[in-house]
């Protein structure tokens, strides 16, 4: 089959001497790679590289970092279970325990919620899935390290105090 | 026969048809909105959902309501109708408190579909404003009602006064105060009650079993039949990763119409027992040991030889495949005449007329089918008092009678089965079986009808699909039945049962089928 337009064969040209020659390519790039060091050395605030982790880049305010769950006027968890975030999530990583709740105006509420920030993608849906506005990725944290991979399953006492650093 | 036009398109129905159903051939299957129609009930004829235009009337008619008439003009989705129908579902929805995150019906409420078909408008009423009632309001053992999110269709009324007769619930006040609740000091206990959860178009009856345990968008359904009772009910076996959350009736107008009951719907628990077998477990030294599954199949076919086995016992909970295989392993073990049959005196309690059988067993009929002798525990411990070697026992508990676990104390007993029982507790050799849920089995139901059971869930740990275990014994002592997969096995029991033809077990129809030569077979038993 070959497409309107385009050879059914893609023939690549030979190379000259010149280029075949090992060393005067390999000199051009390098002057390349000087180039740009030593405009870099003479224009130092207009370097890219960020001296991580004593300085930080900045973020735009919807930046995706680590989830929380956020809570209500009087302290208590927002979250309803309602598992709209557990459906949307395309990498399956929250696991949600519904339970009844005392308050019968309330009704619903999840008794445990966890996160497998392994698994998490950070695209975000499911604060945009929440109908209660109990999810947010909003608190910036995007250092995550652990030493185990059960470390990073995060539960619902961890989400609702989630100020810490990176480290969980 | 009459002949009318829906929506531009002429069909013939017979005469007294209800225009509803007209619609729905005419539409390709599909329904018109509704909240009160219900087949199997009187007509109400109060949610005014299923208005359509009838050329010639001034005025929408519900077709509900309405039997067809020759040359009847109907339109179904004209702007006229569709506008009449927003605005009722407008009026459904003035006090609904919308609590659709916490609302176990969310994903099968027909409030949210029509909504989605014919609402989609911007609502004028204040969350402030909504009449508030009463919610989460435990109205029996099984059913938990939400009185602000019903839409008083008084489908569960009518259920609960022309199905079961018994009346419980009722529509009190009036206006938009009007709403569903029991008279005080009643409950809706019924062992029907949870239809009325299965019928209710919204969340505002929903079960206190299935309440907030899973969301329904994430189950998946499978077809297979109640195992409660021995009038094999169709129901649907939700499930979610391997686990069984809820049994919901599949309509079969020859054996349970659209209902089940609730004993029936409470069986899917004993799939995920605590005291479920799932390893082979062997006594040593006095105690019941876990083995793996090669080293128990060594033992269970050590144990299964021919001359070694003094008796067998088939309890008729085991499905039709499994019951003609075992009959074949009998006949080899124990001779021409084989000592094998179930306890008749296990498996019965009280029924009802409507759908609950008495007989407690969901195969009794197809152990009479093959002529297994099933006796009373006394007649079978004089029976086994006689008999040496190894006791076979495939499924049930027959050592739950004492007469019969004295009489089996001298021998070896081996126990297929799949719970902890008193003959697991006294067996020698244990092996794990599935049960009905974690199978593709028949059943054979009172009336004669051999229905199927689709495998939802796997069996725990070591248990597999029981007509393997019994083939390969089978094999082990030299019969080899020569069944290679379900098909096969399904041929031979056909050619047990002399059915006309031999695949029709295997293309079986969805309500299953009844042999008439078998139709007057007696059932053992009571
Ligand atoms: S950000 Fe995306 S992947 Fe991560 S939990 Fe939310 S929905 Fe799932
Ligand atoms: S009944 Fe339907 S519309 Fe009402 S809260 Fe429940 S799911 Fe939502
Ligand atoms: S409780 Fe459900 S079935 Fe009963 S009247 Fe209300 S909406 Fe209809
Ligand atoms: S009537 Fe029997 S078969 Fe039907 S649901 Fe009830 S227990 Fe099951
Ligand atoms: S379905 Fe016809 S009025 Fe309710």
């Amino acid at each position: 089959m070959s497409y309107k337009g385009l050879p059914d064969v893609v023939t690549t040209r030979r190379r000259n001497l010149l280029e075949s020659a090992y060393f005067t390519e390999i000199a051009r790039g390098l002057a390349v790679t000087g180039r740009h060091l030593i405009r870099n050395l003479f224009n130092t605030d207009k370097m890219p590289t960020v001296q991580y982790p004593d300085q930080k880049r900045d973020y735009g305010p919807r930046f995706r970092g680590r989830h929380r769950l956020t809570q209500r006027e009087d302290g208590s968890p927002r979250c309803v279970a309602c598992m709209m975030c557990s459906t949307v999530c395309p990498a399956d990583c929250i696991e949600i325990i519904a339970g009844e709740h005392p308050d019968p105006t309330i009704e619903k509420y999840s008794k445990e919620f966890n996160i497998d920030l392994l698994r998490c993608v950070y695209c975000g849906l499911c604060e945009e899935a929440c109908p209660c506005d109990a999810i947010r990725m909003d608190t910036g944290i995007y250092e995550i390290a652990a030493e185990t991979r059960e470390a990073f399953v995060v539960n619902k006492d961890f989400l609702l105090n989630n100020d810490k650093d990176g480290t969980l | 026969m009459a002949k009318l036009t829906i929506d531009g398109k002429e069909i013939e129905v017979p005469d007294g048809t209800r225009l509803f159903d007209a619609c729905r051939e005419a539409r390709g299957g599909r329904d018109l909105p509704h909240f009160c129609y219900h087949p199997d009930l009187s007509i109400a004829g109060v949610c005014r959902l299923c208005q359509v235009e009838i050329e010639g009337m001034p005025k929408l008619t519900i077709a509900c309501n309405t039997i067809v008439r020759d040359g009847m003009v109907v339109h179904t989705t004209s702007k006229r109708v569709n506008q009449a129908v927003t605005q009722v579902l407008e009026m459904h929805l003035i006090n609904h408190p919308v609590d659709c995150p916490i609302c176990d019906q969310a994903g099968e409420c027909g409030l949210q579909d029509q909504y989605m078909d014919y609402g989609l408008y911007e609502s004028e009423v204040e969350k402030t404003d909504k009449v508030l009632k009463k919610k989460a309001k435990v109205i029996g053992p099984h059913v938990i009602l939400d009185q602000e999110r019903c839409v008083l269709c008084a489908r569960c009324t009518r259920f609960c006064e022309e199905v079961t007769g018994t009346g419980e619930l009722g529509i009190y006040n009036r206006g938009d105060r009007a709403e569903i609740d029991v008279a005080p000091g009643v409950e809706l206990d019924n062992n029907y009650s949870l239809n009325t959860v299965d019928i209710c178009p919204v969340g505002a009856l929903t079960s206190r079993d299935f309440r907030f345990q899973k969301r329904v968008w994430l189950l998946k359904s499978t077809s297979s039949v109640c195992n409660g009772c021995a009038t094999g009910c169709n129901v649907r076996v939700d499930h979610e990763g391997g686990r069984i959350y809820r049994l919901k009736p599949r309509r079969n107008d020859e054996v349970n119409g659209p209902w089940m009951c609730d004993k029936g719907r409470m069986t899917y628990k004993d799939v995920h027992r605590e005291d479920r077998l799932d390893r082979v477990l062997v006594r040593r030294e006095g105690e019941l040991q876990p083995i793996s599954w090669a080293e128990g199949r060594q033992e269970l076919l050590g144990a299964v030889k021919p001359g070694g086995v003094g008796y067998v016992l088939a309890d008729p909970g085991r499905s039709l495949e499994e019951l003609v295989l075992i009959q074949r392993l009998a006949t080899e073990l124990v001779g021409e005449e084989p000592m094998a049959g179930g306890v008749s005196d296990d498996g019965h309690d009280e029924g009802d007329d409507l759908l609950l059988s008495a007989d407690r067993r969901p195969n009794r009929k197809a152990l009479a089918w093959l002529d297994f002798a099933e006796k009373p525990a006394e007649a079978l411990a004089g029976e086994l008092s006689g008999a040496s070697g190894v006791l076979l026992v495939f499924g049930g508990d027959p050592l739950a009678h004492q007469a019969l676990a004295d009489a089996a104390s001298r021998m070896r007993v081996v126990y297929l089965g799949t719970h902890r029982t008193a003959t697991a507790e006294a067996a020698d050799v244990v092996v794990p079986l599935s049960m009905w849920a974690e199978k593709d089995a028949l059943w054979v139901n009172k009336q004669g009808r051999i229905q199927r059971g689709q495998r939802a869930v796997l069996p725990p740990g070591d248990a597999r699909e029981d007509w393997r275990v019994l083939v390969d014994l089978l094999q082990s002592i030299g019969h080899d039945p020569e069944v290679a997969g379900l098909p096969a096995l399904r041929r031979l029991v056909a050619a047990r049962l002399e059915l006309e033809d031999e695949n029709l077990l295997n293309r079986l129809p969805e309500g299953g089928y009844a042999p008439p030569r078998l139709a007057d077979a007696p059932t053992g038993g009571r």
